[in-house]
């Protein structure tokens, strides 16, 4: 697909001399729809493309994109990319090539989600909304019941012979639930993403919300102090996605990362395994290459407590004389960085209930707010209003609210002692099993 | 950017199929960033965003969607997908429309893009120095200047045609300083909606000394305790505590559903006395100040709350039909990408006639959140949970001690009640505020205020 425009690119950048270079294609449809009071309260389609350059001109690079498709964009697009470059101070030697393509088959793209009348999608958003409503009385909304679909068409191109494309799309459909008891709300929410219409279970994810929300229903406070903290996998998972970036390469070499000098360290307790896996067949991260063309790869970050090895570019593997992870992002509007692609610990062999029975008196918490404020992933401090249970050995005891939970992200990992077998991922492509760290502080 | 009669053509198509209401914003824009990081220029790189988007509304509903294909057949073909998605009798028979101009309050004498990316570049590095000489514990500044040209058009079947142009200009900064491991951060964005004129207005050693003291400030302080603490919060930024904790709860958005703390509160007494607060888009240059909102309509300064009393929320186009309440020209968007939907522009608390001093003096252990972080807040509950950057201890009536990793926490409802002082020293933020349209310029604010008791969550010591 694009061939066309991307003989127009090549015809360009060969009359304005620019003679290393790369295209990146990212073209998006997708569909969403919300339901409120059984109404189609939302719908938005899009069709939307985008086209980004960078050129390589001697060691500076520069780059600009464009939204509109026609020659005279594209030459000023070329045009620009080549006045940015000129300003760009810092001189890094780039070396653009061909790379081979993975070995493994990996299935991204369903044909049959594109088969689906809008009429079923319409009907399986109005279910998110009454599965819970009435699945109990104190469900007294479902603010958010949403379905939504894409497909996304990605294509690279560089002036020493790469031409890669590929083609995946995906479904996730979303509940979030209000349930009344005496003198509190509550929320409970639940997403699931699907390849495939037909495995989606409305039931499963409009009752689950619910029941997560009226688990809550009643919360106590608690009293401030240390205690042994059981994350839910989907609250671990969120740690993970919130201080990923110090996994990067990057941010190492840019001084802005807590790993920085700790390779082949013992940084986590050795029960502790992180990997990054863009291959990894139940992730809606996987994919062929990354931003740069390069193959992906299934790469271990922490192995055993031991910090084994960053995320990489072509770029920043360079820079630390080793290969590329596969693990360059780009965007059409963003320079190549570097990102995970589908990021987890690995399961543990130990039973949820284990962790109960590990640690009578613990706090197991099922909700985190404020990601975004109460998490410093350059100190790896972070603090953090919470909601969850009080816990003994045999589970959950009765809920709580109303307080926080601090700690360092390094220091936890150090005390994560014991891991579930309930590994699953997060709609962003992070990971990880239930959690049983030893002790964090707690405020109420 | 699209013929008038086309636009006509497409708006009839896409509300053919019995929709009330059918609008289309298009939009041209031009963005430039430059960043500068190791002391060099790292990166510079240039976009044209260019697209529109067509939302019909039958009834309550609302269906949108977006292109960046700007030629007839593509628009049509978008019309026809958004007619497709609910059917019945043809309400709208015909459109049209008439051009109106928009008077611009927002004057640009220097435009970013004419500026030389060599006086842009010269700006950062000094930033940079100023930082890094301030102190030797700096050991990463990380500064980007950014510039947006937005030009928009926006069509509806009510006949309403108007173009308008906006421009942003922002430095984003933040300086790292480090000692044994720990590292803390120190930020600034100022930014505004005019041209190249506001960067020139800047002092560069005056913000690379901020962020560099901030963040040793931060490297040297200890961990904030935990508990219930009276809190004085800092004036400009300190106003994200008002956005995120009731402003997001006077959109319609939320209130509309009734899933917001303050539906059906109007006229009724929501805060203490001594809080009136403000969303105003009438601001000239104010980062979050618009000529028309993104549906077209003149903005406005809406008084939200009185003296304590609940006055006004912030109303779009949708949310208005769905409570029968008149647009208060808050319909805000992203991009062409985005439906919009009420969102805030310069909300602020105003001035009161406390004084600084006085609070400090009124509390025995406290803490003092001089500079707030980002925030955010759970709609529906309205708990939010917002970092200081830059905090420190009151004790016996004296700022004493630096503290850091505090976090307050509370209920957006709660916490207004117990603001029980207002300072008179109000000033203004800017901030990108993101939500269901995307993420907009908006600003916050507020004098320093006084909160008898707010959770603050941090570390014992050590």
């Amino acid at each position: 697909m694009f061939d066309k425009e991307f003989q127009k690119l090549f015809d360009l950048a060969n009359k304005k001399n620019i003679d290393k270079f790369d295209f990146i294609l990212s073209s998006n449809k997708s569909l969403s729809i919300k339901v409120f009071r059984q109404e189609i309260e939302n719908f938005t389609s899009s069709d939307q493309i985008g086209l980004g350059v960078r050129v390589i001109n001697g060691k500076k690079v520069g780059y600009a994109y464009t939204e509109k498709f026609d020659e005279e964009s594209f030459a000023g697009m070329l045009e620009e990319a080549l006045e940015n470059s000129r300003i760009i101070e810092d001189e890094e030697e780039i070396k653009l090539q061909d790379f081979e393509d993975i070995e493994k088959k990996i299935k991204i793209y369903y044909p049959e989600l594109e088969e689906i009348p809008i009429k079923d999608k319409k009907n399986l958003a109005m279910q998110l909304e009454s599965i819970p409503l009435s699945y109990d009385k104190r469900v007294i909304a479902v603010p958010y019941a949403i379905y939504g679909d894409s497909i996304r068409f990605i294509k690279i191109a560089n002036s020493e012979g790469l031409n890669k494309e590929y083609k995946t799309n995906g479904a996730y459909s979303f509940a979030y639930c209000l349930a009344r008891g005496e003198n509190m709300n509550k929320s409970g929410n639940y997403m699931d993403n699907s390849h495939k219409f037909s495995e989606i279970n409305s039931k499963k994810i409009g009752e689950t919300a619910a029941q997560r929300a009226l688990d809550l229903l009643g919360a106590k406070n608690i009293e401030s102090g240390k205690y042994p903290v059981i994350f839910h996998h989907d609250e671990a998972a969120t740690m993970l996605q919130t201080f990923a970036s110090i996994f990067s390469a990057k941010k190492v070499q840019e001084g802005q990362s807590l790993l920085r000098g700790k390779l082949e360290q013992e940084i986590a307790n050795n029960k502790v395994n992180i990997i990054d896996d863009a291959l990894y067949e139940k992730g809606f991260g996987t994919r062929p290459f990354d931003g740069e063309g390069y193959p992906s790869q299934r790469t271990e970050l922490i192995k055993h407590g031991v910090l084994n090895s960053y995320i990489h570019n072509t770029i920043t593997a360079k820079k630390a004389a080793t290969k590329s992870t596969g693990n360059a992002s780009r965007s059409y509007k963003g320079s190549v960085g570097v990102s995970s692609s589908n990021m987890f610990f690995l399961k543990g062999n130990k039973k949820k209930q284990d962790l109960y029975k590990m640690a009578p008196k613990s706090i197991e918490i099922v909700s985190l707010a404020g990601m975004h404020s109460g998490c410093n992933p350059i100190s790896g401090d972070f603090s953090l209003s919470a909601e969850g249970f009080v816990c003994d050995k045999d589970g959950r005891k009765y809920p709580i609210q109303n307080f926080t939970i601090s700690g360092n992200f390094l220091s936890m990992l150090q005390k994560v002692t014991a891991i579930a077998d309930d590994l699953e991922l997060n709609s962003n492509n992070f990971g990880s099993p239930s959690l049983l760290v030893e002790e964090l502080d707690i405020s109420g | 950017m699209i013929k008038k009669s086309l636009i006509e053509k497409v708006l009839l198509k896409a509300a053919s199929t019995g929709a009330d209401f059918a609008e289309i914003y298009a939009e041209n824009s031009m963005n430039s960033k430059i960043q500068l990081l190791d002391s060099k220029i790292k990166k510079s790189i240039n976009g044209y965003d260019y697209g529109a988007g067509i939302r019909v509304i039958f009834g309550t509903k609302a269906i949108f969607a977006y292109t960046n294909d700007l030629s007839e057949k593509s628009l049509l073909n978008v019309a026809e997908t958004v007619s497709k998605a609910d059917e019945g009798e043809e309400v709208i028979s015909g459109v049209n429309l008439k051009k109106e101009e928009v008077d611009n309050i927002h004057k640009v004498e220097v435009i970013p893009s004419g500026v030389e990316k060599a006086e842009k570049v010269e700006f950062l590095h000094k930033i940079n120095k100023s930082a890094r000489e301030n102190s030797n514990l700096i050991a990463q500044v990380n500064i980007t200047y950014s510039e947006i040209e937005k030009n928009i058009l926006i069509a509806n079947t009510e006949g309403l045609f108007k173009e308008d142009s906006r421009n942003y200009v922002r430095i984003s900064s933040n300086a790292i300083a480090a000692k044994g491991g720990e590292m803390q951060t120190g930020v600034y964005r100022p930014g505004s909606h005019q041209g190249y004129e506001f960067i020139r207005s800047l002092d560069p050693d005056e913000i690379g000394n901020k962020i560099s003291e901030q963040a040793v400030t931060m490297l040297n302080a200890n961990y904030a305790p935990s508990g219930k603490f009276p809190v004085v919060i800092g004036n400009a930024f300190g106003g994200v505590i008002f956005h995120e904790a009731c402003g997001h709860a006077l959109e319609t958005t939320s209130v509309a559903k009734g899933s917001s703390v303050f539906a059906n509160k109007l006229g009724k007494q929501i805060a203490s006395k001594c809080v009136t607060a403000i969303d105003d888009g009438t601001i000239p240059n104010q980062w979050g100040s618009t000529n028309i909102d993104d549906e077209g309509n003149p903005t406005q300064k809406t008084v939200l709350i009185k003296d304590g009393i609940l006055k006004s929320y912030m109303i779009d186009k949708l949310g208005g039909i769905k409570m029968g309440l008149e647009s208060t020209g808050s319909g805000r968007r992203q991009s062409y990408q985005f439906a919009p939907t009420s969102r805030m522009r310069n909300t602020y608390i105003a001035a009161g006639n406390d004084k600084i001093d006085d609070m400090i003096a009124s509390i025995d252990r406290g803490i003092y959140a001089k500079k707030m972080g980002g925030g955010s807040v759970q709609p529906g509950t309205g708990d939010f949970n917002f970092a200081v950057q830059e905090g420190y201890l009151i004790e016996n009536g004296k700022i004493t001690k630096p503290v850091r990793g505090a976090s307050l926490i509370g209920n957006g409802a709660d916490i207004i009640q117990k603001i029980s002082m207002v300072a008179d020293d109000l000033k203004l933020a800017e901030g990108m505020c993101g939500s269901m349209s995307g993420s907009i310029p908006a600003g916050v604010g507020q004098p320093h205020i006084k909160v008898d008791e707010i959770v603050v969550g941090g570390r014992k010591e050590q």
